[in-house]
């Protein structure tokens, strides 16, 4: 059995990091949770654009993305501050669906506080007292099985599916053969590999669910005016040697691994207590993706990349992996590792996957990926559906 | 020898991912899941692209991923460029679907 050192939460989950999140309820809070951040130590501040003025569908899924990652296992504690009361999701309302997990959560209310100058300093008083606390916690030994392993593509090339994507799938299988579960987004990219993931469901009905949600996605980018099939593979993609969006999708559902699916989940949901498989159901966007990842409560997640990338989650270490050496010659500031090795013949993709296992254990255990340490944590993005209004 | 990588074991195309660009006529070999092949270049193969590993006859599946990722629409030889010139989807293109509605 395969142990890693994290930080145990009240709720029986674990955390790999121990990040106190002071989190935006709304656009007009922004500035303020970054200045709290940048006074406190250990803090982090998530912005985002949203949180007022919404249709309901879309108000209902920033307040599940904000939520879900104040309540994901790697925050010790959460200052969640609104500026208004947005009906349906203040900062109360965030608070009140983080609350079972057990962790220390205040809230701010820049209105109420007095403006902006009285709610910063509640705010950093708060801050203050949960990082004392949060300083007093330490690492212990927890099962593999506690792991929630989550796993994306971008700026995918050629290399893609034949290296970093199944090296990433063969870490996945070693994580769901300890008891752990993983997580693969991105619908998109599941047209033209339905058939080979429906056949990797559990069940029938868990195949009909993923079939809905491709079909879903297709039906809302056409009415957009977006064929994907017509612009999957696109004409970058065909230069560079993609003949159809089967090949395109296979190579990129080669991160699903050889184990079974064993749920479908909606955006940002988490998923059951079954170790295994789960699609989720979510766009090709980078951020918004990884972002939905983590707000279903995933502790780490591997990008595999075949241009090189430097996306990284405010909250969820963000391991990128590629194929390509020459990518990794550019881009390896921001990168963790190269299995182009497999493409020379060098290394199998055994050990290929291996590399990965290994990594992801490492940053568990508390190793800072680059992104990390260069506080260049840009990727938090709330997927919509409607309009702003 | 240049070569190609093959992801799985039933694949009947190899894909060029080094920078050693292959040339027609160049002899070719393979690494990955089949390493006993070799075919002679009967085009230039760029980097990224797909080159046959075996005979694919028109209306037969190109294998990649051991899975079909189209049908070929020509007899395909060992050693050809297999590209959207010889392979079309079986999933549609979405292109072709909106040129014949309007």
């Amino acid at each position: 059995m395969t142990e890693f050192f994290g930080y145990p939460r009240p709720d029986g989950s674990v955390g790999i990091r121990n990040t106190l999140l002071i989190l935006a309820g709304t656009v007009y809070a922004n500035k303020l949770c970054a200045h709290v951040a940048s006074l406190i130590q250990g803090a982090i501040a998530i912005e985002h654009p949203l949180g007022r003025t919404q249709v309901k569908p879309d108000l209902r899924l920033t307040r599940r993305f904000l939520s879900g990652t104040g309540a994901n296992p790697n925050v010790g504690g959460v200052v969640i501050v609104d500026h208004f009361q947005e009906l349906g999701c203040t900062a109360e309302d965030i608070a009140q669906d983080i609350s079972p997990t057990g962790k220390l959560i205040a809230t701010v209310n820049i209105r109420k506080s007095g403006g902006l100058i009285s709610a910063t300093e509640k705010a950093t008083r708060y801050a203050l007292e949960i990082a004392r606390q949060l300083s007093n916690q330490r690492r212990e030994a927890a099962p593999l099985s506690k792991l929630i392993f989550g796993m994306n593509c971008g700026t995918s090339d050629t290399t893609s599916g034949l290296s970093s994507n199944p090296a990433t799938g063969l870490c996945s299988d070693k994580i769901i053969a300890e008891g752990g579960r993983s997580i693969m987004a991105e619908t998109t990219e599941w047209m033209g590999a339905e058939v080979w993931l429906t056949g990797k469901a559990v069940s029938k009905e868990v195949a009909d669910k993923i079939m809905a949600g491709v079909a879903d996605m297709e039906a809302r980018a056409l009415a957009s005016g977006e064929d994907i099939r017509g612009s999957q593979p696109t004409g970058d993609n065909i230069l560079g040697g993609l003949t159809t969006i089967e090949e395109k999708s296979m190579g990129a559902c080669k991160k699903a691994g050889n184990s079974p699916i064993v749920d479908y989940l909606d955006i940002a949901m988490p998923p059951g207590s079954q170790p295994g498989l789960y699609v989720m159901y979510g766009p090709g966007h980078g951020a918004e993706s990884i972002s939905s990842i983590a707000a279903a409560g995933s502790q780490v997640l591997v990008f595999s990349t075949g241009g090189g990338h430097t996306i990284s989650h405010p909250i969820m270490p963000t391991i990128k992996v590629t194929g390509h050496q020459e990518s990794w010659d550019l881009m390896k500031d921001t990168m963790e590792l190269n299995v182009s090795g497999v493409l020379r013949g060098e290394i199998s993709l055994e050990q290929a996957g291996q590399m990965v296992f290994d990594e992801v254990l490492a940053t568990c255990n508390g190793r800072l990926t680059k992104s990390e340490i260069l506080k260049d944590d840009n990727s938090f993005a709330i997927h919509r559906v409607g309009i702003s209004i | 020898m240049k070569t190609v990588f093959v992801i799985e074991a039933a694949d009947n195309v190899g894909t060029a991912v080094l920078e050693d660009l292959i040339r027609q006529g160049d002899t070719v070999g393979t690494t990955g899941r089949i390493t006993d092949v070799t075919v002679t270049a009967r085009a230039d193969i760029p980097y990224g692209h797909k080159i046959a590993l075996r005979p694919i006859k028109k209306g037969e599946q190109v294998m990649k991923y051991g899975l079909s990722i189209g049908t070929a629409t020509e007899d395909i030889q060992p050693g050809d460029h297999v590209h959207i010139h010889n392979v079309e989807s079986n999933r549609g293109r979405g292109d072709l679907a909106a040129a014949g509605k309007k």
